[in-house]
């Protein structure tokens, strides 16, 4: 194949909805509080550790929420405040005398977040905190994925068997 | 040659209301035989310079389809049920419409689609017809589109198609791991797997450069204009012609009639705001299945009260939804779905209609695995293991790349209480009417993607997977749907059909509906061939001199 045309579309252009919020925030905050911010940091955490691999937190999803709820997703403010809250009151209900989501244990953490698990709040941090690490390249390192503009066959196991003449 | 500039008092010889991808043939078919054209397109003119991979925006921030959040709609399930507000419908928006983003699986329907009520009679709850055509009819126009717009394929290789008058010009896509263990899992089972017949293009056609199997062809744009949309493989030419102006951000509010019951025209929205009436001697509403029945609704006049073309309150009625589930399989080797085309091997074993089964339908089934990252990660691990935390992501990254999949292409009954209709509360960002879907499955419908769910399990397990399961979200009945048809039927008696076998509304002789709207029955979905092929016959019947 000729494909000397346009290498053009770079990575660089490929994920333009994250990476512009999480390159473009200079430690300034649009809609959390610095307080907020951290919580939701801690929950983002959960759902996506960096345990042995990095997670949400060295992914930076924290500036992806935050933008998108000063903009496209303006309409989940409120789920955002009352979810909070809810989950505040949850944490003080499991571990009386704790301050913070952030100041707990992994454990209590985790704890935490499987009670709320169903509510839509977490629905919704779910998908803010995935499309905030999945919509850019250390996603789909974690998936496998080697990210290029342009493949040629063969692709995977199967069709390379197929084309060396192996297993139908 | 530069586009043309048309005046709105200076009355073009059409309007066509919709550019994608049946406005696109419409367009380039009328401007190419002499006609002046104006086509208005409610979203953007996007290039191929615009098209990213970027999924958070364009999969989750309806980057190139219709915007709930300024384009409301409600639904409810049937017309006792209160409509809530919920997206009900996708589409493509933008100059290209759908044909810019869809999967591009471009199979035709079969003969006996065409009159299935003769050959299987009524089915209770449903109002099944023959069409008013048959394929032989449409037969010359499916080559048409085939060679015109540019389609990859191996004809003959499916042994449940109709007669072929031409081979597919280009050559079958190269098989992915997905197609190569359909092929074998099926083969297994006496089945006849066979090359998708795509709408991309597997070597260099009409100046356009052969696909780069980049991998991002669902739901996105072609950054190189492999994809044979009708943005990249017709439109062009229709604006060469200099007979042809396209107008993007326009949005369509009402077609005016005239005192003796013929449209004169438009009244739309401009970029900015400004109302606009575009005068016209003919009208092509091409907005798709669930915007033309809304457009006719919203055209009230004297000689039409209920709406345009609406004298027997046909319009929005009859709607059809795709239908069909998905079934995944984990493999021990990894397959790299990633990469390449969505689909490589198609069935039709399954397609026809068997009344021993106990109930209307079939389907096509089709190899397949197209999640992108983050819906992967969303919705696409099994639903018995955790969805969340270090387990979580540490599975997630082994599976992904070993995956492989099928979806079912069900067929869906033509029901008169499921509907396009007006809200009575609710309105878009223009103040005009929300769209209102209603729409329930017909229990045969649920049994069909039911019956092609354990065929696709068994294709699976056949082909050696180590582990099957069906995405239960996408099996009951539906609330959502990308493919809409048969809101504003074809048929030979205007007080049952909408327009007759040309596309030409009853009623007014100068106003066409060309688009999934004037299907009769679904097939067995992935309607865009038909489509297209319906756009090239009724342009033909235009410049053979109809009388408008």
């Amino acid at each position: 194949m000729k494909i000397s045309r346009r290498e053009w579309v770079l990575a660089a252009t490929c994920w333009a909805e994250v990476l512009r919020a999480q390159n473009s925030h200079s430690n300034q905050l649009v809609w959390f509080n610095p307080a907020d911010a951290a919580e939701i940091q801690a929950i983002a955490a959960q759902i996506i550790p960096d345990d042995d691999t990095p997670g949400a937190g060295t992914a930076g999803v924290i500036w992806f929420i935050d933008r998108s709820l000063a903009g496209y997703d303006q309409d989940k403010q409120e789920l955002y405040k009352r979810g909070l809250a809810e989950t505040q009151a949850k944490r003080a209900e499991l571990f009386p005398g704790s301050t913070s989501i952030a100041g707990l244990s992994n454990e209590q953490q985790t704890a935490l977040l499987k009670a709320i698990e169903k509510t839509e709040f977490f629905q919704q941090m779910r998908l803010h905190t995935i499309l905030g690490f999945f919509g850019q390249p250390v996603g789909l390192k974690l998936l496998g994925v080697q990210h290029e503009m342009h493949y040629e066959p063969p692709f995977g196991y199967y069709d390379a068997e197929v084309a060396r003449g192996g297993s139908k | 040659m530069s586009m043309a500039q048309f005046r709105p008092a200076d009355a073009v010889d059409f309007i066509v209301v919709g550019i994608g991808a049946a406005g696109g043939v419409m367009a380039k078919e009328l401007a190419t035989a002499g006609f002046r054209v104006v086509a208005l397109e409610q979203g953007p003119w996007r290039h191929e310079k615009d098209f990213k991979h970027d999924e958070v925006a364009v999969m989750f921030r309806a980057g190139l389809t219709n915007n709930p959040k300024k384009q409301l709609n409600t639904f409810r399930k049937t017309p006792s049920d209160p409509a809530q507000q919920q997206q009900a419908v996708e589409y493509g928006c933008m100059v290209g419409g759908g044909s810019v983003h869809f999967t591009t699986n471009y199979w035709r329907f079969h003969p006996e689609d065409f009159r299935e009520r003769s050959v299987l009679g009524p089915v209770p709850g449903a109002d099944l017809r023959d069409w008013p055509i048959t394929y032989d009819d449409l037969e010359p126009y499916y080559t048409q589109a085939e060679w015109d717009l540019g389609i990859s394929g191996l004809g003959g290789s499916n042994p449940f198609d109709g007669p072929r008058s031409k081979p597919y010009p280009l050559p079958p896509m190269p098989v992915k791991s997905s197609g190569v263990l359909f092929e074998r899992g099926a083969k297994k089972l006496g089945l006849h797997p066979f090359p998708a017949p795509l709408a991309i293009i597997s070597e260099q056609y009409h100046g356009r450069p052969a696909c780069v199997h980049c991998g991002y062809c669902e739901a996105f744009g072609c950054e190189v204009g492999a994809k044979s949309s009708t943005l990249a493989a017709l439109i062009p030419a229709a604006v060469k012609t200099g007979r042809c102006e396209v107008r993007p951000n326009s949005y369509v509010r009402k077609i005016e009639v005239g005192k003796d019951g013929r449209v004169t025209g438009v009244i739309y929205f401009d970029a900015g705001g400004r109302e606009v009436f575009q005068r016209a001697k003919a009208v092509v509403v091409c907005a798709n299945g669930a915007e033309t029945p809304r457009l006719l609704l919203m055209s009230k006049s004297n000689a039409f009260p209920e709406g345009l073309g609406n004298s027997h309150g046909n319009v929005g009625k009859y709607l059809m939804f795709d239908s069909g589930g998905f079934a995944f399989g984990l493999f021990e080797h990894p397959l790299n779905e990633y990469k390449s085309v969505v689909v490589t091997r198609v069935l039709h074993d399954y397609y026809r209609s068997d009344p021993k089964r106990g109930f209307y339908g079939g389907g096509g089934i089709d190899g397949r695995f197209d999640y992108y990252p983050a819906g992967f990660a969303l919705a696409g691990m099994p639903l018995d293991g955790p969805q969340w935390g270090s387990e979580w992501k540490r599975e997630i990254g082994q599976y992904y790349t070993h995956m492989s999949g099928s979806l079912g292409h069900a067929s869906c009954l033509a029901v008169e209480q499921n509907s396009i209709s007006l809200d009575d509360k609710v309105k878009d960002a223009w103040g005009l009417p929300a769209m209102r879907v209603t729409f329930k499955n017909h229990p045969d419908d649920l049994k069909a993607a039911d019956f092609l769910m354990e065929r696709q399990k068994e294709i699976l397990l056949a082909a050696g997977a180590k582990k099957v399961w069906a995405d239960p979200t996408t099996l009951g009945e539906i609330t959502y749907s990308r493919h809409l048809m048969g809101s504003c039927r074809m048929g030979d008696d205007p007080k049952t059909s909408v327009v007759n076998k040309w596309n030409r509304v009853h009623a007014v002789p100068n106003l066409f509906l060309v688009d999934g709207s004037s299907l009769v029955t679904s097939a067995r979905q992935q309607p865009t061939a038909t489509i297209q092929a319906l756009a090239y016959r009724s342009a033909d019947y235009i410049k053979r001199g109809a009388s408008l």
